[in-house]
């Protein structure tokens, strides 16, 4: 069984009522990203998440079929949303899981409907496994 | 040799910042920093180096004389999603599908393994394993070994040989992904051991087969 479990940390400068992608890091990637690709006949599960700010807003975790397209089509397929300046964490028994059937499937994290000015932040625990 | 103390947690992966790797898209990328395995990129013929060892640049490799010596290695790779396969020899890619038809591998879509691998090391071969990194991550590696420093014997006895071979003596298989049976193998085995191994016979066909080995062991060495 393979296994690898990642910590995706992000976090942005936003203005009220703004959106966007995170650009994340991670202590075992270098430099940063915007998306996981995942690894053909694998899944990945995300287990936990953690939401901050100094500011609300909302977390979307968005899915493509195929991150080589021109334009990839992203669809929001979890969403949390932290209503003011504070923390939230939260953390899945049943995790979301995505599974790569050709290898060119992909995870991002994005936020939106931010309640002011501030900094906000996000943290992601996500397994890429092949386990059932 | 060496029990209890078999672990080496060697470290990242032998890359070094500038080193260029070809890709799955087919082109080529830089490793960005020692021991980072680009996005999307494979590696070719990787050995690990080990100060003092018989061949520095190759700590699994030894020569013939080290024939009593046998070394069984299981690698343990992170990011575990990493592809493996080994060559042996260095630059002999082994996987195929339908005879010749396919050549599989880490840079194809089948034939490898993922995060682990296992294998033994002959001696007077050099094997160059390879890595890919199929996602869009540059990703930081590591390797830890567990390995085996066997003093090791062939076993005189025809009928216990068969026996092994015949699966009716309990025994440990590893099966080595030699398909393509390089003159480097060949050569390796006969210099090292006498000969380059013993056919496996059906169990119906037993008096051939100790016919065979026992020709065989007027010629090993070890």
């Amino acid at each position: 069984m393979v296994s690898e479990l990642l910590t995706l940390y992000g976090t942005a400068s936003v203005s009220a009522g703004g959106s966007g992608d995170f650009t994340l890091t991670s202590p075992m990637i270098y430099g940063s990203f915007t998306y996981i690709r995942i690894p053909k006949g694998m899944k990945a599960k995300i287990w936990a998440k953690r939401l901050a700010g100094t500011v609300g807003y909302t977390l979307q975790i968005n899915f493509t079929h195929d991150v080589t397209a021109s334009t990839p089509t992203w669809s929001v397929i979890d969403s949390e949303h932290l209503s003011s300046a504070g923390m939230e964490s939260l953390e899945k028994r049943r995790p979301i899981v995505v599974i790569a059937r050709t290898g060119k499937e992909a995870v991002k994290l994005s936020y939106a409907n931010t309640t002011g000015g501030g900094t906000i932040y996000v943290d992601v625990e996500i397994e890429i496994t092949d386990e059932e | 040799m060496n029990k209890g103390y078999e672990v080496i947690n060697y470290g990242a992966l032998p890359l070094s910042s500038g080193d260029s790797l070809p890709t799955l898209d087919g082109a080529s990328t830089t490793v960005p920093a020692d021991g980072v395995l680009p996005a999307r990129a494979y590696t070719e013929d990787v050995s690990f180096s080990l100060s003092g060892a018989y061949d520095e640049t190759d700590m699994w490799y030894v020569t013939d004389e080290y024939r009593e010596r046998l070394f069984h290695v299981k690698q343990f790779v992170k990011p575990s999603w990493l592809r493996i396969d080994v060559r042996i020899p260095k630059s002999v890619t082994q996987g195929r599908f339908q005879r010749d038809k396919v050549v599989t591998g880490v840079d194809k879509d089948f034939g490898f393994r993922r995060g682990v691998f296992e294998v033994v090391h002959l001696p007077k071969i050099h094997y160059g394993y390879r890595y890919c990194n199929e996602t869009n991550l540059n990703v930081y590696t590591f390797v830890k070994f567990i390995y085996a420093e066997y003093i090791v014997e062939i076993p005189r006895n025809s009928d216990l040989i068969f026996r092994v071979l015949s699966k009716q003596y309990p025994s440990y298989w590893l099966t080595l992904p030699i398909v393509v049976y390089d003159p480097i193998v060949a050569e390796g085995l006969k210099d090292t051991y006498g000969i380059e191994g013993f056919t496996v016979y059906r169990s119906d066909q037993r008096s051939e087969a100790i016919r065979e080995y026992e020709k065989l062991l007027e010629e090993v060495m070890v």
